[in-house]
């Protein structure tokens, strides 16, 4: 359960304003290669809802939406790759 | 002071506690088609329209309320709203988006506030004034009787029947249209109680469209039995605030009542969601959500209002003034989200 998802990438996007963790992440998403895991740090509220949609939308796979503390949130996202 | 003005109080605690739940921004519902193809609050912002639509018209006959549109001004309608359009972009918030970040602790929505203040009262009263004023009334357009446009007097229809049919007609298309596209099966939801989903999680967009629409309307009555004959709206509740503190006169009234509560609204929202945290971006995006603020501040200041003023409360009255401003924010939404976002991500 608490199996440690071990992240190739992390995109710190705390602070930002909209909608820049979700193109920021997504612009990401798109560079890596397939299988690689990219870790978001985020915290805000409207990001953390769609960054999983929208990264499954295209085409990534969505590991594990985690709240650490407050509006602070680790999401892992696994690229799918060129 | 009428003592009256405090019936803002309410409507700007419940306001903000929407904005904050339904994330209710229209620069993310207008920037997001293109750039992100979401269209959720999009539908929200439509939905709270069409309903508002529907009430206004009949709180009008029943004479509860009266249909009061801004002035028609076709030069100021259109670069207000191309200005405050290209703003939001700069800024990363409508002017409710930034107001309910407020009091979520962005700091970079503060200082697009204050950037919305401070080049809001050099417009409203400063160095810009003399412009806007003339801009303004070259441009205007009335009635002959001096009434302001809405589209319903501009055809001669009486105002119920436009309104219940737009609405009407509306409603219809979408449903059809929803049927066709339905979605593909929701994934299982897990059972969560209903103070979960109010207090601790973001709202889907019917509950936000229908909440802020009721918001909308209550603060229609709530506000001319202030003495003030209009519905929602913001700028103009941050500029008389200002003002007062600035000048040390008495400026206060029912918008600024109701605004100052929606940040306090916003505030208790998130901090019940354990969403409110005091949190900045790099002080380059300061200046940039700053800027962004001003080129706001400007743009409600020529036409005659922000997203809120124009979109949720004019649009509904049918009021042309809005209808114009309206369309033209999201003609400079869209332009600055296409050379910011849409071409950058387009040449990966």
């Amino acid at each position: 359960m608490a199996e440690e998802i071990k992240a190739n990438e992390t995109l710190d996007v705390r602070g930002e304003i909209c909608p820049n963790p979700d193109v920021k992440t997504m612009v990401k998403l798109k560079k890596m290669e397939k299988g690689q895991i990219l870790e978001v740090l985020v915290d805000y509220p409207l990001s953390v809802e769609r960054i999983p949609g929208n990264a499954e939308k295209n085409g990534h796979k969505v590991l594990k939406v985690e709240r650490v503390d407050g509006p602070d949130h680790k999401i892992y996202i696994e690229a799918k790759g060129g | 002071m009428n003592p009256l003005i405090f019936l803002g109080i309410p409507i700007g605690l419940a306001f903000g506690f929407a904005l904050q739940r339904g994330r209710f921004c229209m620069n993310s519902a207008f920037r997001d088609i293109i750039v992100l193809k979401e269209y959720n609050l999009l539908k929200a912002v439509g939905l709270a329209i069409l309903i508002q639509m529907v009430a206004f018209a009949a709180l009008a006959m029943a004479g509860v309320i009266t249909i009061s549109p801004n002035t028609f001004f076709w030069g100021a309608n259109i670069l207000g709203g191309f200005v405050f359009g290209i703003g939001m972009v700069v800024a990363g918030g409508c002017a409710s988006g930034i107001t309910y970040r407020f009091g979520e602790g962005m700091v970079g929505a503060m200082s697009a506030v204050l950037g919305l203040i401070f080049v809001g009262l050099m417009s409203t009263m400063g160095v810009f004034h003399p412009f806007i004023a003339w801009l303004r009334g070259a441009t205007t357009v009335t009635l002959a009787d001096g009434a302001n446009l809405t589209l319903a007097n501009v055809f001669g229809i009486p105002h119920y029947m436009l309104a219940f049919g737009i609405a009407g007609v509306a409603l219809i298309v979408w449903a059809i249209l929803s049927k066709k596209g339905e979605e593909s099966p929701k994934k299982e939801e897990e059972s969560v109680s209903l103070g979960t989903k109010i207090f601790k999680r973001g709202w889907g967009w019917k509950a936000t469209a229908i909440v802020i629409a009721v918001i909308g309307i209550l603060a229609f009555i709530s506000s001319t039995a202030a003495g003030r004959s209009y519905g929602l709206a913001i700028c103009g509740g941050y500029w008389s605030t200002a003002k007062s503190l600035l000048l040390g006169q008495n400026f206060i009234g029912w918008l600024s009542v109701m605004l100052m509560s929606t940040i306090l609204g916003a505030f208790i929202a998130a901090k019940i969601a354990g969403e409110a945290k005091l949190r900045a971006p790099a002080p380059k995006v300061l200046i940039q959500t700053f800027l962004g603020g001003c080129l706001m501040g400007f743009g409600a200041a020529v036409g005659g209002g922000c997203n809120i003023t124009h979109i949720l409360t004019g649009v509904p009255q049918l009021a042309l003034s809005s209808i114009l401003n309206g369309t033209f924010i999201v003609f400079g939404c869209w332009t600055l989200a296409y050379f910011w976002f849409i071409r950058p991500m387009k040449n990966l």
